[in-house]
């Protein structure tokens, strides 16, 4: 793996519930990746389907990774040699009405893994444990462009996923979100708190558009182990950002900032008592 | 899940008395002196006021019958009469004829060949008549709307289907017309066919290209999460048939909901306000 990588954030807009049409946005924004060398791209949350399909989440879901969606998008990544990150709702292959709200990794190889969003949001306009089941892994999948780790959206407000995958070597968070303007400050807070507090690259990709009158407010951003924003897309609209990152950055980072170095493990122990008895 | 007759068939009393508890209940809670709907004297404003007569005691309900010009149906008049004598509600009658008059000559942009946007002016001319008495009289509006109507937004938006209740909104038609012979709904009533009377001749069936007995069994697999071609195949269908039914009932969502507005603030009304209807 070298250290310099270029990354690309397709915010788009989708077209709920049609999968054939967001797929066609998908290729065009991982052709214009292609142009610019990008070596991994990734898409927000449910980009697949687009975030509110409400009740027709059952008939939109794929399984992972024998689903026809999945497969279109391995085709489209082995054809423009890139790694690519998107959402869809995940079909159970054990229990076929179990859904899962997930982020898939493909690379020019094929499938390299999912990540299943471990905080669904259920209370204002969100009903995500209406339809999904939680997911319980935080998996690390080392790659040739980064050590990745997947996040979506919520998660971001759970500092423990992030930190979790940095302790499991991730050099790389890629947080897949869609999220409604109401919620903007958090999450510009929060993207650069998770690259700061683990001194890692966070790589920010929200929707963008009009659903059912949510605004998602776009924004999708490329953050610094130091905090720094590196580039950032426009507010609302959809839009296609890139910046080379230089892995070597968390090295200087991590050892002037020496989170991870200085962490306290007893304090989990704490953590996990005081949360059982809330 | 089979998709059969088998499958719609209701537990009648059961039904029966639920509704007429809940009639009654929302009727106590509101403190309001009786119940105002819409009488044309088909199946469902039928099986309404019934419902409603039994639940709260007939002199408690005004049924308003609300003919006009074009569609006027002596059989229906007659359908209305004989079921308040039954079933003892307040029946009245307003020729609604001059007032749709009114509403063609000043209204600058009126064509009488769109005959859907004519006609949807007849329902919703007709309900803020029954919205009037309701207001003055201190009524709840029952509503008449079916699942079956419902799911495939057969009716007028802000119009028929303006109500402060729907008891039947949960049954599909061919489930009303259980439950109307079972309440005692004549047979004459029960069995003709429905129309939403907004234009002559006009019938819901033939509108709708499928027969109630078909359509409620389509509807009831893509509730339970059945998909097209399951559909098509159990009921020996063509695909395109239960494919067109099911774009049609998800393309009317935006007829049941309240408006669409864009959130802005904290909690939004129609989109996170989620409050109980009464609270204490």
């Amino acid at each position: 793996m070298g250290e310099k990588i270029t990354i690309a954030l397709g915010q788009m807009s989708c077209q709920v519930g049609n999968k054939k049409q967001n797929l066609r946005t998908i290729e065009k924004k991982v052709k214009q990746a292609k142009k610019i060398k990008a070596k991994l791209i990734a898409f927000p949350e449910l980009s697949l389907t687009g975030y509110i399909v409400r009740d027709t989440a059952y008939e939109l879901a794929e399984p992972v990774p024998n689903g026809p969606s999945i497969q279109e998008i391995e085709k489209i990544a082995k054809h423009e040699d890139i790694h690519i990150v998107f959402g869809m709702i995940e079909r159970s292959a054990k229990a076929s009405a179990v859904l899962h709200n997930s982020a898939i990794l493909v690379g020019p190889k094929g499938y390299i893994g999912k990540y299943r969003k471990m905080y669904l949001p259920t209370h204002s306009v969100f009903e995500e444990k209406r339809y999904f089941r939680p997911g319980y892994q935080t998996p690390l999948f080392e790659t040739d462009v980064g050590k990745i780790g997947m996040t979506i959206c919520y998660d971001i407000y759970f500092p423990e996923i992030t930190r979790l995958l940095s302790l499991k070597g991730a050099t790389l968070i890629v947080c897949i979100s869609a999220s409604p303007s109401m919620r903007r400050g958090f999450f510009e807070t929060l993207t650069t708190a998770r690259a700061m507090e683990n001194g890692v690259f966070v790589a920010y990709v929200n929707l963008a558009g009009i659903e059912d009158g949510l605004q998602f407010w776009g924004g999708s951003r490329i953050i610094a182990p130091s905090g720094s924003l590196i580039t950032q897309a426009k507010y609302d609209t959809e839009d296609f950002i890139h910046a080379t990152i230089d892995y070597s950055d968390i090295n200087r980072v991590q050892a002037w900032v020496p989170t991870l170095r200085d962490l306290r493990p007893e304090i989990f122990t704490s953590l996990r008592e005081e949360a059982e008895n809330l | 899940m089979i998709l059969s007759k088998e499958a719609l068939k209701l537990d009648l009393p059961l039904t029966a008395t639920r509704l007429k508890r809940f009639i009654k209940d929302y009727v106590r809670n509101t403190k309001a002196k009786g119940i105002a709907l819409a009488l044309s004297g088909g199946i469902d404003s039928s099986t309404a006021v019934a419902l409603s007569a039994l639940a709260v005691g007939g002199d408690k309900v005004l049924a308003l019958s609300m003919p006009e010009k074009e569609t006027y149906n002596k059989l229906d008049i007659e359908h209305t009469r004989s079921l308040a004598e039954k079933f003892g509600f307040i029946l009245e009658t307003i020729n609604i004829t001059d007032i749709l008059k009114a509403y063609y000559k000043s209204v600058p942009a009126f064509e009488p060949e769109d005959l859907v946007s004519k006609g949807n002016i007849k329902a919703r001319a007709r309900i803020t008549c029954v919205y009037y008495y309701a207001n003055h009289q201190n009524r709840i509006v029952v509503g008449s709307s079916d699942k079956s109507e419902t799911m495939m937004g057969y009716f007028t938006k802000w119009g028929d289907v303006a109500a402060d209740i729907s008891p039947l909104m949960d049954l599909y038609k061919t489930q009303v017309r259980q439950l109307a012979a079972h309440i005692g709904v004549p047979k004459e009533i029960v069995e003709k066919p429905s129309t939403p009377q907004l234009w002559p001749g006009q019938l819901a069936e033939k509108e709708l290209g499928i027969k109630y007995e078909v359509l409620d069994l389509i509807l009831l697999g893509l509730e339970n999460f059945m998909a097209p071609d399951e559909i098509a195949s159990q009921l020996n269908l063509r695909l395109k048939h239960v494919e067109e039914v099911k774009t049609r009932w998800l393309a009317s969502e935006h007829k049941r909901r309240a408006p669409l507005t864009m959130k802005m603030g904290y909690r939004t009304p129609a989109m996170d306000f989620r409050l109980p209807y009464k609270s204490p």
